[in-house]
């Protein structure tokens, strides 16, 4: 029997798309916008897209910026890693703020608050001021874990990874669209008549605008969950408030989240770097045009459009046909090989192979962030929030622990410094083979056979008996038995524990 | 399979021939033959208004028809040294289609023999740096030929410094200021309207 009969709810809700217990949907139709699902997956990518084309705004402009304030190469690098840095927190404090008060609020929050910055870069005028305002913007990148909670909220275990994938992989595309967008914005600006030191201020207001009205849309037309708000349902007791102490020891206590971490930092993390240093490479290796190089470098962060989904969707395939353990062995052998692609890109001398090499290697790395992104929903239910956050700071960790050992000053040459990351990704994606999980297996092991470990048994040891007796753990429950997919085709050939545990007998 | 990869080989050769149909002229090889001074106000010279009054002429102890392949002269604004350091979007290089000492163009014109006058107004778009004026003499060809500097060969003296406008206007100020704010009160206001409307709900 299920309490939530026993609370006075509205009738049960008619939804667009086939849904499970928990009310998350079972399929993904991306040409849809119904309400709650596809509506949430719609406002979710489109802000995230919204503070990557912030956060990326200025290096497609550099060359006009680096006069107007007098920047040195110094400066430059700098603000690069100053603008990946403010999100390493900040996406851990998203990951709590969403397992607190809920996707929607946390992303519209830091979305607004972070538009100021976006607005304040008009008003440079220093290296110091320029370093701040790419600092506070790269903030907005945190809204990639509100994204991938939001997304674990409103799909199933089949489609969860495509969700992700795509939510994801199409908000990253921003990245790439600004360093198109940006240079259109100002040349339109120049030739209305403004000097060149101060279209590329105006310019600013465009990516600041679309942010401001992407918040608003998420605050007036999203929802956390199927069922409602947090908010909301907290007030009607369809939701229980959760405590923050005990997400975040249950997050950071499990290690899953810090493998993953560490594995997304040399997929996302290498992704983040590349967009800061490929145009210059290209540039300076080549001696292209900075237009054409500027293209190049777009085409890197484009390519996301389809990759990084792919790696969702082939997350999803991998489980149907061999659960968890399939996802764990796409993971290790996409990102393997997108760092193979990484050291041979830095040994190719001519600019074909370079260009080709390059978006082999983008494919791989970005499948490996929608991969990766396919197992984190499954690694807790009640701290979501946390392991995404660990995992999402985890990818920006990366980012500026390799523009500082690789690309800072110069003592590595831009090629050799590329082959040193490849090599790095390799082994730094080796750990993926120790993460376990008992009651599906792991890369080498199967599941657990001193006793019949199951996803009740995993995902309920987040909550206490004294929490489960106040039936706090309910969510947890349904969560339990739709990750049942999770086992691949032997689901049907098991005899499942009884589903009847929920009763709260106290 | 093969075919692709003829393709991409050929393409990769025309791509090397493509650098190398480029002039190769490099800067050593150039002789100062012109003499070049700039005078200005001795303060700070701002963009957008300050002038600059450049003379150039050639050298007149060189032997007569020194000047005889010299068709237009360009003159152009140049980074010092100082103004070079930790950028390398501003590097000097010998090969001179790969210089970029000089960005900024004061003027080009067809050379005549004895000495012009130029008062060339700072254009806006210059940023702030140490410069100094260097003067080119070009062929029928286009090609450089010759040279000629208001500075020493180390780039030492006569060296003045531009102020850049900053681009910034008090409209945009006060336009970034308040979009800023209207951000954060929005998040406010929707805040409260929320919260009140979780009290309704409640009672």
């Amino acid at each position: 029997m299920e309490i939530s009969s026993a609370i006075t709810e509205t009738e049960p809700q008619k939804f667009a798309l086939p849904v499970d217990s928990e009310h998350k949907a079972t399929e993904f139709h991306l040409f849809s916008a119904a309400a709650p699902h596809m509506l949430a997956f719609h406002l979710s990518w489109i802000s995230f897209f919204s503070c990557f084309v912030s956060t990326f705004a200025a290096p497609p402009l550099l060359p006009i910026i680096r006069d107007n304030l007098n920047l040195t190469a110094t400066d430059i690098g700098n603000a690069g890693v100053a603008s990946v840095s403010g999100a390493v927190f900040a996406r851990i404090a998203m990951g709590t703020a969403c397992d607190l008060f809920g996707p929607r609020l946390a992303s519209a929050s830091l979305i607004l608050l972070t538009a100021p910055a976006v607005y304040f870069t008009s008003i440079a005028s220093s290296p110091i001021s320029f370093l701040l305002v790419r600092f506070f913007t790269g903030f907005s990148l945190a809204t990639f874990v509100s994204a991938q909670f939001w997304m674990s909220s409103m799909f199933s275990g089949p489609v969860v990874g495509t969700a992700n994938g795509v939510a994801a992989g199409w908000g990253n595309l921003g990245g790439g669209a600004t360093q198109l967008i940006m240079p259109l914005v100002f040349s339109l600006i120049r030739d209305i008549g403004a000097v060149k030191f101060t279209a590329w201020r105006i310019a600013f207001f465009i990516p600041a605008l679309f942010q401001t009205l992407s918040a608003f849309a998420i605050l007036i037309f999203g929802q956390d969950l199927p069922d409602g708000n947090y908010q909301r349902l907290q007030n009607s007791g369809n939701k229980q408030k959760n405590k923050f102490s005990r997400v975040f020891y249950h997050g950071i206590t499990n290690y899953r989240g810090w493998i993953l971490a560490l594995t997304y930092g040399y997929c996302f993390g290498v992704e983040l770097t590349v967009d800061n240093i490929i145009a210059e490479y290209f540039y300076d290796r080549f001696n292209l045009k900075l237009h054409t190089a500027g293209i190049i470098a777009a085409s890197f962060g484009l390519a996301n459009l389809v990759s990084r989904p792919a790696g969702g969707v082939l997350s999803d395939m991998m489980a149907k046909r061999f659960g968890m353990r399939g996802r764990l062995w796409a993971l290790w052998a996409v990102q393997t090989l997108g760092g193979v692609f990484c050291i041979i890109l830095g040994q190719v001398g001519s600019l074909t192979a370079s260009i080709v090499v390059m978006i082999v290697f983008s494919v791989f790395v970005q499948a490996a962030c929608g991969l990766t992104f396919g197992v984190v929903p499954f690694v807790s239910r009640r701290s979501l929030g946390v392991i995404s956050g660990m995992t999402g700071g985890g990818g920006n960790v990366g980012a500026v622990l390799t523009q500082l050992i690789f690309f800072k000053g110069s003592k590595y040459s831009k090629e050799t410094g590329i082959t040193l990351m490849g090599i790095m990704i390799v082994c730094c994606t080796l750990p993926i083979l120790l993460i376990y999980f008992p009651q599906w297996g792991g890369m080498f092991c199967g599941p657990s056979s001193e006793k019949i470990a199951t996803e009740e048994d995993y995902y309920l040891s987040e909550w206490s008996s004294k929490e489960q007796g106040k039936g706090l753990h309910q969510a947890s429950l349904k969560f339990a038995d739709n990750s049942r997919s999770e086992r691949g085709r032997r689901v049907h050939s098991q005899t499942l524990p009884s589903n009847a545990t929920p009763s709260a007998n106290v | 399979m093969a075919a692709t990869a003829l393709l991409l080989g050929l393409i990769l050769v025309l791509g090397c021939f493509s650098e190398i149909c480029v002039a190769m002229i490099s800067f050593s090889s150039l002789q100062t033959t012109l003499v070049v001074t700039a005078s200005h106000p001795q303060r700070l010279l701002r963009a957008g208004e300050d002038k600059i009054t450049v003379r150039w002429g050639l050298n007149q102890s060189l032997p007569a028809g020194t000047d005889s392949a010299y068709k237009t002269i360009k003159v152009q604004l140049c980074y010092a040294p100082i103004s070079q350091v930790d950028r390398a979007w501003r590097k000097t290089e010998d090969h001179l289609s790969k210089d970029k000492t000089c960005q900024f163009k004061i003027v080009k014109r067809p050379y005549t023999t004895g000495n012009q006058t130029l008062e060339w107004t700072i254009e806006r778009d210059v940023p702030t740096a140490t410069y100094f004026v260097r003067a080119y003499a070009l062929d029928a060809n286009d090609h450089e030929v010759a040279y000629g500097q208001n500075t020493d060969a180390k780039k030492t003296t006569n060296l003045f410094e531009i102020q850049a406008i900053s681009g910034r206007h008090v409209s945009l100020d006060i336009a970034s200021v308040c979009f800023s704010v209207f951000s954060i009160a929005s998040l406010m206001g929707f805040f409260f309207v929320e919260k009140r409307k979780g009290r309704k709900a409640q009672q």
